[in-house]
């Protein structure tokens, strides 16, 4: 679907589709689909990360899970580029197969206190992916274990605790080197940060970025903030009820995006600057049940710009020009609002700096207690 | 038994009442409060000495990590502070109106009839989640007309009749329709504007909102914001806004103080907070959010470290284990006092830097 070289892309997802049965009466019978991913289609370029913005219930998650194969596709392709085997369709792999395909795809989850054993030392959950593909053991094992501690930020001697010693971003730390303990190359990362506070997020942040590349990682991105999806992203893909009505370059799609729900949700994000207060653009009622949607263009009943054929035609995700894609009828006529760039609008608020200490006030040569963590 | 750390004497005094301007109308003074949790493993300060204003009609924004004492502030105005907590020392002075006498919250029973009268009648509180607040058992239009009966002594037509009028006045789109359902049939959306319907159908003095938007999508977080500023301004209620999101704040405060380890370490006008911040920790707070729009990858500041342990105490500046600005022998001996940025007496902040 895309003219980019074949051999540049590390995932490319075609069709994908997941459907939960909803059961219903005496006889437990399927009475009908959430449709929770409904024709999905995406490529991420080897090295680059992709966002996936959408609100809660558009399917993100289940997306994710899907590419992984840790829930069963209901129809469409995953073809991954695996360093051994080659383009293969990780949708269609039998469990021997997707043995040898695993340990190159990765997941990492938001709620890092939930997706940590915790009857388990750290350096047992660190280690285990590595002993169930019997990749190392002994003495290598903890040397590897150590290795990864360290890459992460943590020390090795952490590896004797268990995880309730540590903090919310220390556990996302484990979480993160528990995934890239195989050596990884497509790391996908759902919501890895929402449930830090802003000053641990950005160590967090900072530390996928250093690590993605320090080992050639490639990212699927997932997460609800658009202010950190677009620090973190090269493209992103806007998702609503499961399916994606718009991907380009992280600058098209913030700067001049082609569907009407990223505009809105664009105008959404609470800007940090007291001088640029705003109103949002009204996006009246809530997303709808993907076991229920709208007919025609799925977002038409919130739409400010729907007019007739949105109620009856779906609009397909197509290029409308350098790789921009968007599902909107009227993608190319309408003129729609991203975010303004920073320093070029009229109030550009200053990054503060931090003063130094000041020497006339410094009594002693006594370094801070130190902190634990980094 | 409190610890109150006197201010050193070369500090400027700041925010004291003689320095105020005698005409202010200050809805909420809160003066010195501790609180301190005292549990099997050891007593959590939790609150060291916090003060504040909120004026009438205004936003007062409290900020900060989370651990940082901003929910047991807004308990302590409510007295609904949890076991095993307590409220050490300080006051919060209350005032209905302009130009009355306060009334120290703290002076009165918890559960007396005069509290529940002010939690009612006063100050109304909301939260993140919406069902700590709503009854699952009763439908959402029984439950603000119950409100409004006990509070303003109106019959029951009088009352569903108001209750109807609220509800749409928060932005629902069927409001004699959203009166007969229960809250779990509402999606996340809805029931967090039932909950402020609830809040706001005594018309509050003061709003306690405490999280309010962070479960919540950006699109109804944006929609929710809107109509709490649009509802301030109707009704000129005042409102403690807690929220760890600097993008809301922005948006929504005319105040900020900002918090860390139970102290309020810089308070400003939002301006002020945003294009002339201060206090290290307020600053690298900024440096750490992503800039929207940015045309450059800037790498993102992290403040080194985390929030101690709430058991420790830590000696001198609160702040000082993570300050890039330490300053060995002064801010790990010395508390800080707060002293007047600029002498503007409507900022202050705590930091050796300044003193
Ligand atoms: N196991 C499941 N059974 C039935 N429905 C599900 C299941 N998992 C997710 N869903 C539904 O699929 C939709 C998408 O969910 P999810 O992928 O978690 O969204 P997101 O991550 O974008 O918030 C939601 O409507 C959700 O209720
Ligand atoms: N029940 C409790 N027992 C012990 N400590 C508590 C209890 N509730 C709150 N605290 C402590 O009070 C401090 C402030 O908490 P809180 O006001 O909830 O923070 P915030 O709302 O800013 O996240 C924290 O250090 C927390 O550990
Ligand atoms: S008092 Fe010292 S340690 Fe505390 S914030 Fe100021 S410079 Fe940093
Ligand atoms: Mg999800
Ligand atoms: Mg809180």
């Amino acid at each position: 679907m895309t003219t980019v070289p074949s051999d540049d892309i590390l995932l490319e997802v075609k069709d994908l589709k997941k459907h939960f049965p909803i059961h219903g009466g005496l006889l437990r019978r399927v009475v009908g689909q959430v449709k929770a991913v409904d024709g999905v289609n995406f490529y991420i370029k080897k090295g680059e990360t992709l966002g996936l913005v959408g609100e809660s219930g558009c399917g993100k998650s289940t997306t994710g899970r899907t590419v992984m194969r840790l829930l069963e596709p209901t129809a469409g392709e995953v073809i991954f580029d695996d360093p051994k085997l080659g383009k293969v369709n990780v949708a269609k792999l039998d469990s021997k197969q997707l043995k040898q395909v695993r340990p190159n795809m990765q997941i990492i989850f938001q709620d890092p206190f939930s997706s940590l054993d915790p009857r388990m030392t750290v350096g047992r959950i660190i280690a285990e992916p590595l002993v169930i593909n019997n990749v190392a053991s002994g003495q290598a094992l903890r040397d590897r274990v150590a290795d990864l501690l360290t890459v992460v930020g943590l020390r090795p001697e952490h590896a004797s605790r268990y995880p309730h010693a540590f903090s919310g971003g220390q556990r996302q730390r484990i979480g993160i080197a528990r995934a890239l303990a195989l050596n990884p190359k497509l790391i996908i990362c759902d919501e890895p940060v929402s449930a830090l506070d802003v000053s641990i997020q950005a160590q967090v942040l900072n530390l996928l970025e250093d690590l993605q590349k320090q080992f050639d990682l490639t990212y699927l991105f997932i997460a609800h903030d658009l202010s950190v999806v677009e620090h973190i992203s090269n493209r992103v893909a806007v998702m609503y009820v499961g399916y994606l009505v718009e991907m380009a370059s992280t600058e098209e799609l913030y700067h001049n995006p082609k569907h009407p729900y990223t505009e809105a949700l664009l105008a959404a994000i609470p800007k940090p600057d007291p001088r640029n207060r705003h109103r949002p653009i009204r996006l009246p009622g809530d997303v709808p049940s993907p076991a229920n949607p709208p007919s025609g263009c799925y977002f038409h009943p919130r739409c400010r710009y729907a007019k007739d054929i949105c109620k009856v035609e779906r609009p397909k995700l197509r290029d409308v020009g350098n790789e921009h894609w968007a599902a909107c009828h009227f993608a190319e006529e309408l003129q729609l609002a991203g975010v303004p760039r920073y320093g070029k609008s009229a109030h550009a608020m200053p990054l503060p700096t931090v003063p130094p200490p000041l020497p006339n006030k410094t009594k002693s040569e006594s370094a801070p207690a130190p902190v634990s963590g980094d | 038994m409190s610890v109150a750390q006197q201010p050193s004497s070369s500090a400027i005094p700041t925010s004291a009442p003689e320095s105020a301007a005698p005409e202010e109308d200050i809805v909420l003074e809160v003066q010195d409060l501790h609180v301190y949790f005292y549990t099997q493993i050891g007593v959590v300060r939790a609150l060291n000495g916090v003060s504040f204003k909120i004026p009438r009609g205004k936003v007062l924004g409290i900020v900060g990590e989370s651990g940082c004492g901003k929910s047991q502030t807004s308990l302590a105005t409510m007295q609904l502070i949890p076991r095993p907590g307590k409220v050490e020392s300080g006051k919060i002075l209350f005032r209905e109106f302009n130009n009355q006498e306060p009334i120290d919250l703290l002076t009165l029973e918890r559960n007396s009839d005069e509290m529940r009268n002010i939690r009612g009648d006063n100050i109304s509180m909301i939260f993140q989640e919406p069902m700590t607040s709503l009854n699952p058992c009763y439908t959402v239009g029984d439950q603000i007309k119950e409100a409004i009966i006990l509070h303003q002594g109106v019959d029951k037509e009088e009352a569903h009749t108001r209750a109807v009028d609220i509800l749409r006045k928060v932005g629902m789109p069927n409001p004699e329709r959203i009166a007969i359902s229960y809250p779990h049939q509402l999606s996340g959306g809805m029931r967090q504007r039932a909950m402020i319907a609830m809040a706001l159908s005594c018309t509050p003095t003061l709003l306690i909102a405490d999280e309010p938007t962070t479960a919540l999508d950006v699109t109804t977080e944006a929609q929710i914001l809107e109509l709490m500023r649009d509802l301030q301004r109707e009704i000129g209620m005042s409102i403690m806004f807690i929220t760890h999101n600097l993008g809301v704040v922005a948006q929504m405060c005319d105040e900020v103080a900002v918090m860390y380890l139970g102290r309020i370490v810089e308070w400003a006008s939002v301006d002020d907070i945003f294009y002339n911040p201060k206090h290290p920790y307020t600053i690298l707070l900024l440096r750490s959010i992503p800039r929207l729009g940015s045309e450059e990858h800037i790498r993102l500041e992290s403040i080194k470290g985390s929030v101690p342990d709430p058991y420790t105490r830590v000696p001198g500046c609160p702040f000082h284990p993570r300050c890039p600005s330490f300053m060995p022998g002064l801010c790990d001996v010395e508390e800080p006092p707060e002293t007047t940025v600029d002498g503007n007496a409507r900022h202050t902040v705590r930091c050796h830097l300044y003193t």
